[in-house]
């Protein structure tokens, strides 16, 4: 790719990634760049980690001096409670909806204001804008908008004849009130993120598109996408992990509520944990979120990680 | 071609629109909450809801400002901010860089390891960390709401991906004419992910100059706190809080990372342009 | 290479900030704690502080250091750092550091915390169904010895304020910041529509105004926000307790079900709106504000900021007990002030020292007529200033003589996951038409039980 001929899109599919690699496996060099980072994880995420899952096995209020070792105790009661199981089912329903809604809305964003002109920038800014403020600010005002009786949202349908909307007031809807919510604050920033993704991309590859006349969204699929890869990789774990994390959104505008509805498992393990003086109930509950991210994760990068291009 | 040249005027018509509308749809609750602030009290809570205030206050920002140490919050937040970025840029290019284009014994651990870092929300490790940092007696000091962040998994992850681009061949060439690896890094490894980089840098400010939940937990008292809790501090709960005195103080908490943008800006745009495969 | 330069140039333009700032901070304030006094660590140059303290200027004598958590900002914090200030100015051997620490509950999370870690406050305030909790667990003083030693006048405190302070007969608390619900309404409307305008008495009487004051379309007689606390309430009218003084489950019984019954026979007549979100207290208030509902059940803390927006919205503020089954009976609500357990003599003297400054009449006087929460003390209920409040504003008697009806909270462990079980519970019989009333308890019994039960 550094020379000057257009290449063809044939030739861009079949140069594989086929890189002669750097050393021998023991390479000091590699440690030592990674040792300041690891160095901080290891002390304040990974430590915690093992606290916690110490703690999962006894069951502690936080104040009482003596702990009480319960074994797999809180595990058992955990999976046997039907709260805990709406919980697990509410995080898996708000994620898939989340990122999905997130990851698609935010791509063809990328691609309508991937242009330079003033409109376009200001634009970005736009949606950039609830990314800078806190949610505290705005909460108040999502939580208007969504009145079931006064809020804008019902007003703007019901004027185009659409009966009202129950939002945050419902457990059957709530859930999906807050989906609208996290897409909004996250539009902007995954937007931008795919910006970038598409401006690294070579001009020199649309332009051998071009030059073979190829349909636009046969270049989509064949150039952009592919291309992109390694951005869209990059942001639906980093979506998907953050939406499994959600603790702000849901101790502000809904409290876990209605119904418990919209509580989720950091919410859960929180409220578990410093509400209800339940440390090692919590911390059990904290290991199984941790375990199913790293499944998660594992398979994401297991099955994904060979289909990403990159050069 | 009259009709083609109709087709393209519409097309841009309806773009534009779209794009009014989308801004509308973001930028509102901001508007919002920047006019509230001028409001006067009754006018934060009557219904019908009042968009423009009758008459302007801003002596509400005044008292927003003046109901704490503001000055040295804000000096705090700023502190803690670029101290965190200070950090966490080398941390993670280093780290990325080995990440991306080292072979070595135990990567995909310590990979794996990174990874679950970005797993565990601060609402959970705060207790082992209070712990740890009590110890260190480091607890109600900037640094411990510096260092747990002096490296991030998320900017490790979004850097290499970067990193994972840059053709093998120009590093092969750089090293041909015996350019030091310190040198590969910063003269082809970070401007080509210059856009990752930046990206990331805004990331972080944002998400640590907005951070409550960490300095509230961190800090027991005024010497270390930062922004967000000066702002909390406004509000109350048996009484109801006095709303627009709160979104004066929100306005505060937004205004430096505005005016960021707003100077950046440019040179941002320009990051995010440059197409570097040259 | 321009992209050496360009790559220094950011870099180095990071650092000279960064610089800069430290060293901003070096010259800075850096030792100055709370906002309200000056003496700080780093100063022996107390220049002539503008206070009336002591008169030593040479040698300033050891100052004991103790710490102050409180929780709340705005009006209440404020009050809080006045009266640690006029503490402070009034003697010279103890020094208070008040610091804000967030909600009740973030409070309580960090003094955990710091419990653990060692460093734990030495006087905070504790929310009055969490005394129990923390006694239980040792992390609090029993302040029975003290107050007998110096024959601290307990009997002076409002009785009714007392329940949340004693635990297992021992005094670990006193009472502080100290609320009860009332009911709130709308008297303008209420004579529009030739109500009494005292309010309602009973329950009847309060379904009967609701009715008269419903318009469809328009207003409903109340809003309600279904807070355990507003339960509480309404199941000691009916003659129960939601939770036995031992410990056992209460409200599992005709008392505890007839008020999920009454609210749910109003709110499908229509004459009263029940939110169930989380923010149904902030609705429940905008609705009161705005006319749309005539009554509002809301804490005694709330009266100076409702008199103020009744004033704007241009009508008369009411307020009253809340009504009566077959009694009035009311929850308090706030925090009571506590020591940390385990403190040395010397902290221990200090902040005893403080605790009994700041509840005494004098002090409960001032942070009753700054805040609306009630004064602690039979004296400053019968003193001369607040009388004077009292007769320029009768309603901030309301909630005084409330207290003849008021009872605790419950305190055990187990009640804030109960409370959550109930509020989620009591939720569902409202919202769905196919949950009775005792169905919902019976639910809530048996989860509850179950909870107790470990």
């Amino acid at each position: 790719m550094t020379t000057q001929t257009p290449l063809s899109i044939k030739k861009v599919k079949s140069m594989k990634n086929v890189m002669p690699r750097q050393q021998a496996p023991f390479s000091w060099h590699a440690y030592l760049m990674i040792l300041p980072s690891l160095s901080v994880f290891l002390i304040f995420y990974i430590i915690p980690i093992f606290y916690l899952i110490f703690l999962s096995f006894h069951d502690w209020d936080l104040v009482n001096p003596v702990k009480q070792w319960i074994g797999l105790g809180n595990y058992f009661e955990l999976l046997q409670d039907a709260d805990f199981l709406q919980v697990l089912q509410n995080t898996f329903v708000y994620t898939l909806l989340t990122v999905s809604l997130l990851i698609i809305l935010s791509l063809l964003t990328s691609l309508w204001l991937n242009q330079n002109d003033i409109f376009t920038r200001f634009v970005q800014g736009a949606i950039f804008s609830p990314y800078i403020i806190s949610l505290v600010s705005v909460a108040l005002l999502w939580l208007w908008m969504m009145d079931p009786q006064y809020g804008l949202l019902n007003a703007i349908l019901t004027w185009f004849g659409l009966p009202p909307y129950p939002w945050l007031d419902s457990p059957d809807t709530a859930l999906y009130a807050l989906v609208l919510v996290s897409v909004w604050q996250g539009l902007g920033y995954n937007t931008l993120v795919f910006i970038a993704g598409l401006n690294s991309i070579p001009t020199d590859l649309y332009e051998a598109a071009a030059l073979d006349d190829t349909p636009s969204w046969k270049t989509f699929f064949r150039i952009t996408l592919p291309m992109l890869s390694p951005t869209l990789f990059f942001l639906v774990i980093i979506d998907l992990i953050a939406s499994f994390k959600v603790f702000e959104t849901i101790a502000i505008m809904t409290g876990g509520g209605p119904l418990n509805s919209t509580n989720m498992l950091v919410y859960y393990i929180y409220q578990y944990g410093f509400r209800f003086y339940k440390i090692g109930y919590a911390s059990a509950a904290a290991v199984i979120l941790l375990i199913i991210l790293s499944i998660l994760t594992w398979l994401y990068f297991a099955l994904l990680e060979k289909r990403v291009h990159y050069r | 071609m009259p009709w083609r040249n109709a087709m393209r005027w519409l097309t841009t018509l309806f773009s534009i629109s779209g794009m009014l509308l989308l801004s509308i749809i973001f930028i509102f609750p901001f508007l919002w909450m920047l006019l509230t602030a001028f409001k006067s009290y009754y006018e934060t809570v009557v219904f019908p809801p009042i968009w423009i205030p009758s008459s302007w206050h801003p002596e509400n920002f005044v008292k927003a400002w003046s109901s704490g140490p503001f000055l040295h919050y804000f000096k705090n937040s700023l502190l803690v901010a670029i101290g965190i970025l200070f950090l966490q840029i080398p941390t993670i290019v280093l780290a990325a860089y080995a990440f991306a284009r080292y072979q070595f014994f135990g990567r995909s651990l310590l990979f794996a390891l990174t990874m679950v870092t970005l797993m565990v929300p601060g609402q959970l490790i705060f207790l082992p960390d209070f712990l740890i940092l009590s110890q260190l007696g480091l607890i109600n000091t900037l640094w411990s709401l510096i260092l747990p962040f002096a490296s991030s998994a998320f900017g490790i992850f979004l850097v290499r991906q970067s990193f994972k681009q840059v053709p093998e061949e120009l590093l092969e060439a750089a090293r041909l004419d015996e350019a030091k690896e310190w040198q590969i890094i910063l003269n082809i490894m970070v401007p080509m992910a210059r856009p990752a980089l930046i990206t990331f840098a805004l990331f972080s400010f944002i998400t640590h100059w907005n951070d409550y939940f960490w300095p509230l937990v961190m800090t027991t008292d005024d010497v270390a706190r930062t922004l967000p809790l000066g702002i909390a501090k406004l509000r109350q709960v048996e009484g109801g809080s006095a709303w627009q005195i709160v979104m004066a103080g929100n306005v505060i908490l937004v205004a430096p990372i505005l005016l960021i943008f707003f100077i950046a800006q440019r040179y941002i745009v320009r990051a995010f342009v440059y197409t570097g495969s040259k | 290479m321009k992209k050496r330069t360009q790559s220094f140039k950011e870099i180095s333009a990071v650092m000279v900030v960064f610089v800069f700032l430290t060293l901003m901070n070096a010259c800075g304030p850096k030792e100055t704690t709370s906002t309200s006094n000056g003496a700080s660590t780093n100063a022996n140059n107390n220049a002539s502080s503008n206070t009336n303290a002591s008169p030593s200027t040479t040698a300033p004598k050891e100052k004991i250091v103790i710490n102050y958590w409180y929780s709340w900002g705005d009006k209440i914090g404020e009050t809080k750092e006045s009266l640690v200030k006029m503490f402070n100015e009034s003697q010279d051997a103890i020094e208070v550091k008040a610091a804000y620490q967030g909600t009740y509950d973030d409070q309580h999370a960090k003094v955990q915390a710091a419990f653990v870690a060692g460093n734990a406050p030495e006087v905070w305030e504790n929310e009055i169904a969490s005394v129990g909790v923390f006694a239980q667990a040792g992390l609090t003083q029993d302040l029975t010895p003290f107050v007998e030693r110096d024959q601290f006048d307990i009997k002076d405190f409002i009785p009714g304020l007392m329940g949340n302070s004693y635990v297992d007969g021992k005094l670990y608390a006193l009472p502080y910041f100290r609320s009860t619900p009332l009911l709130y309404y709308n008297k303008t409307l209420f004579k529009e529509k030739g109500l009494n305008p005292e309010g309602p008495k009973t329950w009847d009487e309060f379904a009967e105004f609701t009715r008269q004051l419903t318009e469809p379309g328009k207003r409903v007689g109340m809003t309600l926000a279904p807070s355990v606390w507003y339960y509480e309430a309404l199941v000691k009218e009916s003659g129960g307790e939601v939770m036995t003084p031992d410990g056992k489950i209460g409200f599992n019984s005709e008392a505890g079900i007839e008020p999920v019954r009454f609210w749910k026979m109003l709110k499908e007549e229509g004459v009263m709106k029940v939110p169930t979100t989380d923010d149904a207290g902030n609705v429940a208030r905008t609705d009161f504000e705005n006319g749309r509902s005539a009554m509002y059940f809301s804490s005694t803390a709330d009266l100076t900021k409702l008199l103020e927006l009744a004033k704007g919205a241009g009508f008369e503020l009411g307020a009253t007990f809340m009504p009566k089954n077959k009694t009035y009976g009311v929850p308090t609500g706030g925090a009571n002030i506590v020591m940390t357990a385990g403190l040395t003599p010397e902290k221990q003297e200090a902040a005893w020292t403080f605790i009994k400054w700041i509840t005494s009449k004098d002090q409960t006087i001032y942070q009753s007529t700054h805040t609306g929460y009630l004064p602690s003390r039979i004296s400053a209920v019968e003193s001369p200033e607040m009388q004077a409040v009292y007769k320029e504003q009768p309603l901030f008697k309301v909630a005084v003589d409330q207290l003849e009806y008021a009872g605790p909270r419950p305190m055990m462990k187990q009640y804030p996951e109960i409370a959550k079980i109930l509020q989620d519970e009591i939720g569902r019989a409202l919202i769905d038409s196919k949950t009775t009333p005792e169905a919902a308890i019976q639910a809530a019994a048996q989860k509850a039980e179950k909870i107790l039960s470990k």
